[in-house]
């Protein structure tokens, strides 16, 4: 829905939106200290005019100073109750993360140990129990990914992402995450083609967030692929810059919503009638990575022919 | 034949992680707890030891710390593997000496048996 000007003086919305009581809404104690100020300068005019004392003026202006302190100090409550809430918000996360995590680690060991290619070489399954369990481990991975988001969000927010930079390849990684994508891919209809410089230098990131980087970009690119098609992905050499792109012949962006791709919790209108899964964070968490690597992220795209989206990442020297 | 002690008191996960190891041909030698992991290290000195963070009795931090202060078990490669993933836990594990921190839910026993070995044949 499109926000008004007027918007921002519905009061009743603002500290609705909050879910905190008017008297602990920041901007209704802030609107409260400014017509005091008002009539604060305007009593020690009238007080300073009418009477000969200054005495009296000084002794208003005093007490209306004693309002104004008390209001300041409301405000001051008001924020530390908001930053509060939102640490323990924080702090439940990040326990209730842990806490989802194990049993989802369990789950996919397990299933790693029966589906591993031992088991199949002896024949210790069938091929419907293959399936069964290939779908399960399907869905648990689906569910640490969620997990894994959230805890992102959290902490990119939180500013607690710390990278841990090393030297690795950028061809390496993605041949390695593509492989991962092998039964999806092939199940929405859809090829992936690698397609990367000879002697491609290494680059200096945390190899694990730009995984995920790149598992969000190629998930989208299957999920809106929505024929069968080709996924392209180029990796090449900029001398100071490895730039990767990736693209596709999906659905697009329309433009009215391109300014907000980016956005936490966004979703495309085209995405969600082409997708009901998804949560709206994967390029927002894509692009605060990139970001905090000293990189670049873009992308263009063209609606009911495709998007291409694109990083840059420095060069280790 | 290598020895690989994990020190995890889950038993599914020591289970999995156990016939993983047996396809590779090393051994795995079972901690439950951080205690036992510290007595079980000192006295078979393995190869390469996987720990948990989360244990009972004495938590992975402190195992960590007295493994490295240990003349004997000092020079054991230690991989952190947890699903904790808090900076401050991270660094911590490694200012203790820890080789490489991995996250369980992220890796595949695959992708963890491919750290072990590579981490093996840099020792």
């Amino acid at each position: 829905m499109e926000n008004k000007w007027y918007d921002g003086l519905n009061l009743r919305k603002i500290c609705g939106k909050y879910r905190v009581s008017v008297l602990q809404c920041p901007q209704f104690l802030f609107l409260v200290m400014g017509l005091i100020i008002i009539v604060t300068v305007l009593a020690a005019y009238v007080a300073a005019s009418a009477y000969d004392q200054p005495e009296l003026a000084a002794l208003s202006v005093l007490i209306l100073a004693s309002v104004l302190f008390v209001i300041g100090h409301m405000i001051i409550s008001a924020f530390e109750k908001v930053a509060l809430s939102s640490l323990s918000k924080s702090e439940f996360i990040s326990i209730m993360s842990h806490q989802l995590r194990s049993p989802l680690s369990a789950v996919k060991w397990q299933l790693n140990v029966m589906l591993s290619e031992d088991a199949k070489q002896e024949d210790k399954l069938n091929d419907r129990a293959r399936a069964y369990l290939e779908a399960i481990y399907g869905q648990n991975e689906r569910m640490i990914r969620a997990v894994n988001d959230l805890l992102e969000v959290n902490r990119i927010e939180d500013r607690d992402l710390i990278l841990r930079p090393t030297a690795f390849s950028l061809r390496a990684l993605t041949e390695r995450v593509m492989k991962n994508y092998e039964k999806f891919s092939s199940a929405n209809n859809v090829q992936i083609g690698v397609f990367a410089q000879d002697d491609l230098p290494m680059v200096l990131a945390d190899e694990e967030r730009i995984k995920r980087v790149i598992e969000h970009l190629t998930d989208n690119a299957v999920r809106y692929s929505t024929k069968k098609s080709e996924i392209k992905i180029s990796i090449k050499n900029y001398g100071d810059r490895i730039d990767w792109k990736i693209i596709d012949q999906g659905a697009g962006i329309p433009d009215t919503d391109k300014p907000r791709i980016f956005d936490k919790f966004f979703r495309s209108v085209n995405a969600s009638r082409y997708q009901t899964e998804g949560s709206g964070v994967g390029l927002f968490i894509a692009k605060s990575i990139i970001k905090m690597h000293g990189g670049v992220i873009g992308f263009s795209s063209e609606l009911e022919k495709g998007s291409t989206f694109w990083f840059s990442l420095p060069i280790k020297k | 034949m290598k020895k690989i002690l994990f020190i995890e008191d889950e038993e599914s996960l020591q289970r999995a992680m156990g016939s993983m190891l047996e396809q590779k041909k090393m051994q795995i030698l079972k901690a439950l707890n951080g205690e036992d992991g510290l007595n079980i290290a000192k006295k078979e000195t393995p190869d390469l030891i996987l720990l948990d963070l989360i244990l009972p009795k004495k938590n992975g931090f402190e195992v960590l710390g007295e493994l490295k202060k240990d003349p004997g078990t000092k020079d054991i490669p230690i991989i952190v593997l947890t699903n904790l993933e808090g900076s401050t836990d991270i660094e911590r594990a490694l200012a203790l000496g820890a080789t490489t921190y991995l996250v369980k839910a992220n890796y595949t026993l695959e992708d963890i048996m491919a750290k072990i070995e590579s981490v093996l044949e840099h020792k």
